[in-house]
């Protein structure tokens, strides 16, 4: 009784100790990570692919420049310039394009040509099983969360939610120099104006989320986002206020918001209203109102979506949030397990009772 | 599994009528009123019809309020939503179905009312109406055979629903709960507890004004959501006012669908007569139905 008392009061250190992160992990499910992708030194290749909608080869010129000015070098998928339908080539082709590029070891981060449609109709055909050994980053937004909700859901792997290559410029501006930066594995630290309507607070979590159609179109599916304990982060396009206030429903009703530590909210832009005028609400509105029960903090007006800029965010890593009156902060925690310091836990422990350590054998 | 089919409607039996979801003018629903007396039903028209909360007929509390007043009145026989548009699911979470279970009642509509169709198989095993409301009545003068079918259905009489033939369509015969209605509205359904359980059961969508890619990604989601591989039929209704982007998807609606679904063995029919169209019949969901779709048409038939 005694012995096993022992041992339990050890686990802890011991895996601080040995920075075990499994045993870890095992203690508190919340803070399960997958492998992180290594970030980008310069000679690196990144691939240029498109899952959903196409991209003319022009487009992704302003990408390959600008990655050769950030010192990597990249690689042109064969769907880039490829068209069937609205899609850039059949299912079957886009997934064996981006399937080329996660299986292969040169190439070290993954750029989307763009969103559009497509990602659920080739996401099922992936062969993950080299990824998740040898995980890479994929860079993208609106369709492309498909892909971070999946991966966030089966492999705990970070991915980055940023601009890509059909939205890049000629002249780099501060989208493309976050994504240069979280590539490079610098640590995320942004500041924003607070919205009058933010409800303060302070949150500490996994950051998961992205285009909200895309979360709703995950639902009950096996890349259904767990939003326990996490900050979720959501954006959308031209949708309609009954739409949004709708999918905000759903995600209510499926308990996404019960556990939830945070929410930020970027853009919510284009929004439709053609015959849609007796929806006053406003988008501020229409969300607070699908979270009122819960306490957690809520910050609008994040920098990110359909718009400019798109700040990068690395989704699948840990952040505190604090929403605040005057403004609201983002900031990467880069040790992935800081409630449990090393030197001020150690210091904490009291000397274990001596007649404990003579139970041992 | 059973299903609770609530009492058939006698002469002298009383309507209820409602706005759970989007405004309706009163004006539109007088139409309805009379035909439904024409019938030989009293009408009970609840505060909700006519009045209007922005976009909605009254406040969240305004309309459970009014459905409640529907559910719990032992008088009231039948409830008949007037119309859809959206809001049915604000308030689903929030109803007091006590005295409804005492006294189970046919709930009619479609469109947003899919809604209160899921919820009362999945939760209350309790048959409803997927039919026309009180635009369709406007729209038809209530003497055309679509809104007919109503009346046919609430009084218990046998359905038989025929379709033309579809070179998309796959043959066969299928036996099981019906289920189903608004496309967008079972996607939006999808991991609440509303959610039907669709192992079984022959399930009909219809929707109405969705861009194409949009119906193509919510049956993907119905699909990844495992609501289609165990069906024992599919239905396929109206989808009418389709959308397209400006980079065209390609494919017309019955191609959208028929490559969704052609991998699975089910019988499957097109262009059924169930739309926000006036083609539109009264479909008894949650009851047993037998789907035969054959090389000379589609029949559905429905015993009391």
């Amino acid at each position: 009784m005694r012995r096993r008392n022992f041992l339990q009061y050890l686990a802890p250190l011991g895996a601080g100790l040995l920075g075990g992160q499994d045993l870890l992990a095992g203690t508190d499910p919340a803070m399960k990570l997958g492998l992180n992708p290594p970030y980008l030194k310069p000679g690196d290749m990144l691939g240029i692919t498109c899952p959903a909608g196409s991209i003319e080869p022009k487009d992704a010129r302003y990408t390959e420049v600008m990655l050769a000015k950030w010192g990597f070098k990249s690689r042109v998928g064969s769907t880039v310039g490829k068209h069937w339908q609205r899609f850039a080539g059949t299912d079957l082709e886009r997934a064996a394009d981006f399937q080329r590029m996660i299986d292969d070891p040169m190439i070290k981060a993954i750029i989307f040509g763009r969103g559009g449609y497509g990602v659920i109709r080739m996401m099922d055909l992936i062969n993950w099983d080299y990824f998740k050994k040898h995980p890479k980053w994929l860079v993208g937004y609106s369709d492309i969360t498909a892909l971070h909700c999946h991966i966030n859901r089966n492999f705990s792997i970070p991915t980055i939610h940023a601009r890509m290559a059909g939205g890049f410029n000629a002249v780099e501006d501060e989208s493309e120099i976050s994504l240069r930066n979280a590539l490079m594995g610098k640590q995320v630290d942004y500041r924003w104006k607070a919205h009058p309507l933010n409800r303060e607070g302070k949150a500490t979590g996994m950051l998961v989320g992205g285009n909200l159609s895309m979360i709703y179109a995950m639902q009950a599916s096996p890349s259904e986002l767990d939003t326990t304990n996490k900050i979720l982060f959501i954006e959308d396009v031209s949708e309609y206020k009954y739409t949004v206030d709708r999918m905000l429903m759903n995600l209510k009703r499926s308990d996404k918001f019960n556990n939830l530590a945070g929410l930020i909210i970027g853009g919510f832009t284009g929004t439709k209203t053609e015959g849609d005028g007796y929806f006053t609400m406003s988008m501020e509105e229409i969300i607070l109102e699908k979270v009122k029960d819960c306490g957690f903090p809520v910050s609008f007006g994040f920098p990110g979506g359909h718009q400019s800029p798109n700040l990068a965010i690395k989704l699948g890593m840990h952040y505190t949030l604090f929403a605040g009156s005057g403004e609201s902060n983002l900031t990467e925690i880069t040790d992935p397990h800081p409630a449990i310091p090393l030197q001020p836990y150690l210091d904490s422990i009291p000397p274990p009772p001596a007649d404990s350590i003579i139970q041992i054998p | 599994m059973s299903i609770i089919v609530p009492p058939y409607l006698r002469q002298g039996d009383t309507v209820g009528l409602i706005c759970p979801a989007g405004y309706m003018s009163a004006d539109r629903t007088h139409t309805c009123i009379s035909v439904l007396e024409s019938w030989g039903y009293k009408v009970k028209v609840g505060k909700t019809v006519g009045h209007q909360f922005h976009y909605f007929s009254g406040t969240d509390a305004e309309r459970l309020a009014d459905l409640h007043d529907m559910l719990n009145d032992s008088d009231v026989h039948a409830i008949l939503c007037a119309r859809g548009g959206y809001g049915t699911s604000r308030i689903i979470d929030n109803i007091n179905w006590k005295k409804f279970k005492q006294q189970p009642k046919w709930i009619i509509g479609y469109s947003d009312v899919t809604v209160l169709h899921c919820h009362l198989f999945q939760r209350l095993k309790t048959a409803s109406l997927h039919a026309p409301m009180a635009g369709a009545f406007a729209d038809a003068g209530g003497e055309d055979n679509f809104t007919l079918s109503l009346k046919s259905a609430l009084s218990g009489e046998a359905l038989k629903y025929e379709a033309p033939f579809h070179s998309f369509n796959k043959t066969g015969k299928a036996t099981g709960p019906l289920l189903g209605g608004n496309l967008s509205l079972m996607a939006h359904l999808t991991g609440t507890i509303s959610m039907p359980d669709t192992k079984g059961a022959i399930l009909f969508l219809e929707d109405i004004g969705e861009y194409l890619y949009n119906i193509d990604r919510m049956l993907l989601q119905l699909d990844r959501a495992e609501k289609l591989h165990q069906l024992s039929g599919l239905i396929l209704g109206g989808f009418t006012d389709t959308k397209d982007t400006s980079i065209p998807i390609g494919q017309n609606i019955y191609e959208i669908i028929h490559n969704r679904i052609s991998k699975y063995d089910f019988p499957v029919a097109f262009d059924f007569p169930v739309s926000h169209t006036h083609e539109n019949v009264a479909l008894r969901v949650g009851m047993q139905h037998t789907l035969q779709v054959k090389n000379n048409g589609t029949t559905l038939i429905s015993k009391p």
